[in-house]
């Protein structure tokens, strides 16, 4: 919130009398550029992100950019509304994406919502379009930032928004399959009875029907699962495990059956991305990055979710994971269901 | 849901001689009954900042109550262990520690917040004899509008002593009135003591004899450096905060994420026994020469574990005083009508 000029009810001098100068003292000089966060879209993804962001104290200052000016407008009144109960933080929103200069991280959801059962690689054409206007005016206002893709289908998007952006590839990342390991890892650890965050788990690949569940590498507090249940003979099916994956893969389409959309679970899963990027904490995260040249993926210029080394620039690097041949072979036929779909773009 | 083995023995040895856990403490609880955009954004907001154990959705319509429940589950990884259940079934709301409510129709742009009455009170005759039963012991917090008439309607309905029966009141109301001012002067909402109190509605009263901003009294300071202020200016304030509301409701339909905020303040103070002074809605009779019936209505009350601890006595000015009173027979008249 800032002051409003034409609304200045009580005048100027009264902060003055409210507060009196120490000797000696010189105009505040420019300190390091406070930190800012865009979010592009108000719809339920992208007010459950921002949100999320503002009661975790994330940022300085928080834009938010939608088509609708009245939603807009309405939207961001409802945060500055609980300015009493937060950290100062500058709330600002407009049509013109003037608004999003000097970001540090810009967030993209918007886009045509996903339909129950819809596929998200159907909703590609609605968004393509959407984007050609988008992206182009986020990397012209801020040309050093960070963009991150959430409107699906992510994998495809985020590539649109790298070519768009003119951005090295580390800058552009998708939120990919952070949420869905993130499922993954709450359901193993709802077996175990141990806490989420004990279960290191990752889905990689499409954030879609063909990714991959990397059984091999989950650990429960350091212990590989899989190789200590042959160690100690406990019999398991894969088709287990399998079932596990798909409720993963469902679960997003449960949620938009039962209440329309999903917004609170990707809220939290954003917000973790943007701390991690915002801080510099350099923690691995599975998200969509430009994923040609890893594990024998030469074909094609392709973005999907890779467990990915994460801090104030971008990506760092990706984590080598070792995957048994057939966690291989996935991966690739997923960059391949992607690829495909990009071909028909034309891009 | 099953992964077909039971591993948990086989990753974890128990040390020696222990004993089965015992009884702790019981764990936090609070249930929100209503899960729309209130609802919802109240229930976030409480997750975000780990203010319970375990938290329970309530709502009629069944699919939309467990997408809900999915929704947060989801996001376990993101955050601490916390157990989020859902039933249309009231039983599961056993044994909370707070209990609010915001299940009611939708306040619709231009309806005043009464005109919301008549289709709430009905709701309520099914809701809260169902809370007061499996939770008797709980908090119970009221945000339906209009909400000082349902906090008193819920008080009635329940058989609960008032101190555990409170609305969420004026505290978001007064917490857009210091963000304003501080706006103006340039420092933080946190240093701005500034009470609106009275109905939550049209009816409110900014209480500007008691407003301090870093200890120094706004109007005693503006008269001794002979700065003139008009009367109007500050009912122009005043008139800004009752319309941001319907200002917001006009442009996105509804309200969600301030007054999710403002609830969860209030719970975190009730939960963790913090005993800091809310404008809450709460029995007034007996306050400020207020005689005439029982009314709920928003004073600067302390809150703590057990609810309302009681009542700052808040020096008021006679036009001040008589608002409150006004604003207190406004709230009567129509609880007259309603005949409970």
């Amino acid at each position: 919130m800032h002051r409003n000029p034409s609304n200045s009810y009580l005048g100027l001098e009264v902060a003055s009398a409210f507060f009196k100068p120490i000797q000696q003292t010189a105009p505040p000089s420019p300190t390091k550029r406070h930190t800012k966060i865009t979010v592009i879209g108000t719809g339920n993804v992208g007010m459950a992100i921002a949100q999320t962001i503002i009661t975790q104290d994330l940022v300085d200052e928080l834009a938010l950019v939608d088509v609708n000016a009245d939603k807009l407008r309405g939207e961001m009144l409802d945060l500055q509304h609980a300015a009493a109960f937060l950290p100062r933080t500058k709330i600002v929103a407009s049509v013109d994406y003037s608004i999003t200069a000097g970001s540090d991280l810009c967030i993209v959801t918007a886009g045509a919502r996903q339909i129950a059962d819809e596929s998200r690689l159907n909703l590609l054409h609605r968004n393509v379009s959407l984007f050609s206007k988008i992206i182009p005016s986020l990397a012209k206002y801020s040309p050093d930032t960070i963009l991150m893709i959430v409107s699906n289908p992510v994998d495809v998007l985020t590539y649109v928004s790298w070519k768009l952006s003119g951005f090295p590839s580390n800058r552009v990342i998708g939120s990919g399959t952070n949420l869905d390991s993130s499922r993954f890892r709450s359901l193993i650890a709802d077996h175990l009875d141990v806490n989420a965050q004990d279960v290191q788990a990752y889905i990689i690949g499409e954030h879609g029907d063909s990714s991959v569940a990397l059984w091999s590498s989950i650990s429960v507090g350091g212990v590989p699962v899989l190789s200590f249940l042959e160690k100690q003979q406990i019999a398991y099916e894969k088709e287990t495990l399998e079932n596990i994956h798909q409720d993963v893969i469902h679960s997003a389409y449960e949620v938009i059956r039962l209440k329309g959309y999903t917004s609170w679970a990707i809220g939290y899963s954003v917000a973790s991305l943007a701390r991690t990027i915002i801080r510099d904490q350099r923690r691995v995260h599975p998200i969509s990055v430009l994923a040609k040249g890893f594990y024998g993926m030469d074909g094609g210029e392709v973005f999907l979710s890779l467990p990915a080394q994460l801090g104030r620039g971008g990506v760092m690097g990706v984590v080598n994971v070792h995957l048994t041949e057939e966690e291989e072979l996935k991966l690739r036929e997923s960059a391949n269901t992607i690829s495909e779909y990009q071909s028909q773009l034309g891009l | 849901m099953s992964l077909g083995f039971d591993l948990t023995q086989a990753f974890f040895n128990p040390i020696q001689h222990s004993a089965p856990p015992s009884l702790t403490k019981r764990q936090t609880k609070i249930s929100v009954i209503g899960t729309g955009n209130v609802g919802m954004a109240i229930a976030q907001t409480i997750l975000t900042q780990d203010l319970t154990d375990e938290l329970v959705l309530v709502d009629i319509n069944p699919d939309r109550l467990r997408g809900e429940m999915l929704d947060l589950q989801h996001a376990a990884a993101f955050l601490p262990r916390t157990k989020i259940v859902a039933s249309v079934d009231y039983s599961i709301t056993a044994d909370s520690d707070l209990c609010i409510v915001t299940a009611g129709a939708r306040q619709i742009t231009g309806e005043s917040r009464l005109d919301l009455l008549h289709r709430n009170l009905k709701l309520f005759s099914n809701i809260i004899p169902s809370l007061a039963l499996h939770s008797p012991a709980s908090i119970l917090m009221i945000v339906s509008n209009p909400v000082d008439i349902l906090t008193y309607i819920a008080w009635k309905l329940s058989g609960f002593p008032s101190n555990r029966v409170i609305g969420s009141g004026t505290n978001l109301d007064s917490s857009r009135f210091r963000s304003l001012i501080a706006d103006h002067l340039d420092v933080n909402a946190q240093d701005v003591q500034a009470y609106i109190v009275g109905e939550h509605g049209d009816s409110s009263v900014a209480l500007w004899s008691s407003i301090t901003i870093g200890g120094l009294s706004l109007l005693t300071l503006l008269e001794k450096k002979d700065i003139a202020y008009e009367k109007e200016t500050l009912e122009e304030i005043h008139r800004a905060v009752k319309e941001s509301a319907y200002e917001v409701i006009r442009l996105k339909g509804y309200t969600s994420w301030a007054i999710g905020y403002s609830v969860a303040n209030l719970a975190r103070t009730i939960l963790r026994d913090q005993r800091r002074i809310h404008p809450v809605s709460v029995l007034a009779k007996g306050f400020y020469g207020i005689e005439g019936g029982e009314v709920f209505l928003s004073l600067p009350a302390q809150l703590g574990r057990g609810g309302v601890l009681g009542v700052t006595n808040v020096q008021l000015t006679e036009e001040e005083a008589q608002r409150l009173h006004d604003s207190a027979k406004t709230i009567l008249e129509v609880q007259s009508q309603l005949g409970i």
